[in-house]
């Protein structure tokens, strides 16, 4: 178990898909603008790329390597996480037809979000088994949620701020970020203990 | 405290996050609105291509609700409606959190039993579809309750006819 609570904190904290991999950019300063879309695009990012993680590792471990098929890897995730998107949508609407009104509108933005992708390939280089990268899936989704809802935080009390004219934005946007960044490199040394 | 159901702000309600709708048709006793085309992201130069700026129609019908109550509104008029901030995230956590903590465990359970990557597998598909069916009964409670049905907060600013500029405000 111990095993497990490592693997999580390190994709999560350690090497946030965000922060430190620089992944999902799009999403980050987009849609970062209040907590609760931040939130609702977090959740469902969250959702899809761990089903997608689940249904790549079985593609890519019975299917891409044994047959040499590497180079169908970005081709066939992107076809699988576009599948994923629409799995989710089509569960959310049968869960909770409601529930669907409100979430819905952020499905169609992970489709294109690099960070689903980005995450999907790292795992093929971490020649992980199927718990090892779904949990480390759903550790660096849970790490970009937590990183979307912080910026949102900090952004909704930035727009109540007294910002110099030249800064306003988009340029006090990527400064805060920065420092987040700065922050999150802290957890860098959690890696060797 | 509100009747469940009811789609009026409550003073319970401190933060709403509101949306602008409108109506598409009106039944006796209730009306059905169709939410603007509105986006999560701030749009950029490339909005086109990830269909965050294109206008589906069939997406927008979709995610037609209904609104009980005599509001007195007509066709096609433009509404602000709210949902409570607490019951977006909620509502996230319902439908996304749930089935994953399912999904991990029974993944783990899989995995520590079996000793192999095809029982893990079994475990977090089986775990998955068990957080599914909890998440239909939380969502189906919820909304029962009322806390995730969309409510009438006023009627949108309607600009002048052969106004040059329609601001979209509340």
């Amino acid at each position: 178990m111990e095993h497990y609570i490592l693997l999580f904190i390190s994709a999560a904290l350690v090497s946030n898909v965000v922060l430190m991999r620089f992944l999902g950019l799009c999403s980050f300063m987009g849609v970062t603008t209040r907590v609760d879309t931040a939130l609702g695009m977090g959740a469902s990012t969250t959702f899809c790329i761990t089903i997608s993680a689940m249904i790549d590792w079985g593609i890519e471990y019975y299917l891409l390597e044994p047959y040499g098929l590497g180079y169908l890897r970005t081709v066939t995730f992107i076809l699988v996480i576009a599948a994923a998107v629409q799995f989710t949508e089509a569960t959310v609407r049968k869960v909770s037809p409601t529930m669907f009104q409100l979430l819905g509108i952020y499905l169609p933005l992970i489709t294109t979000n690099c960070a689903v992708l980005g995450v999907n390939l790292l795992l093929v280089e971490g020649h992980m088994n199927f718990i090892e990268s779904t949990l480390f899936a759903l550790a660096s989704s849970l790490g970009y949620s937590l990183v979307m809802v912080l910026f949102a935080g900090l952004r909704e009390r930035l727009a109540l701020a007294d910002v110099p004219r030249l800064f306003a934005g988009p340029p006090i946007g990527f400064i805060t970020a920065s420092l987040l960044a700065l922050a999150f490199m802290g957890f860098s040394g959690m890696s060797t203990n | 405290m509100q009747a469940p159901g009811s789609t009026l702000p409550s003073p319970d309600d401190r933060e709403l996050v509101e949306g602008f709708a409108r109506v598409v048709a009106v039944e006796p006793g209730r009306v059905w609105l169709e939410p603007e085309q509105t986006s999560s992201c701030g749009g950029c130069h490339s909005a086109g291509l990830c269909g965050v700026g294109s206008r589906n129609p069939k997406r927008l019908e979709l995610r037609r609700f209904a609104l009980g109550g005599d509001l007195g509104l007509q066709m096609g008029e433009r509404v602000v409606v709210g949902i409570p901030e607490t019951s977006l995230s909620r509502g996230a956590l319902v439908a996304f959190g749930v089935p994953l903590v399912f999904l991990a465990a029974g993944g783990i359970a899989g995995q520590e039993f079996g000793r192999s990557d095809g029982l893990a597998f079994v475990g977090a598909v089986v775990g998955l579809a068990v957080g599914l069916l909890v998440s239909r009964v939380l969502a189906s409670v919820m909304t029962a309750r009322g806390q995730l049905t969309p409510r009438f907060l006023r009627r949108a600013y309607q600009p002048a006819q052969g106004a040059s500029c329609s601001p979209d405000q509340g």
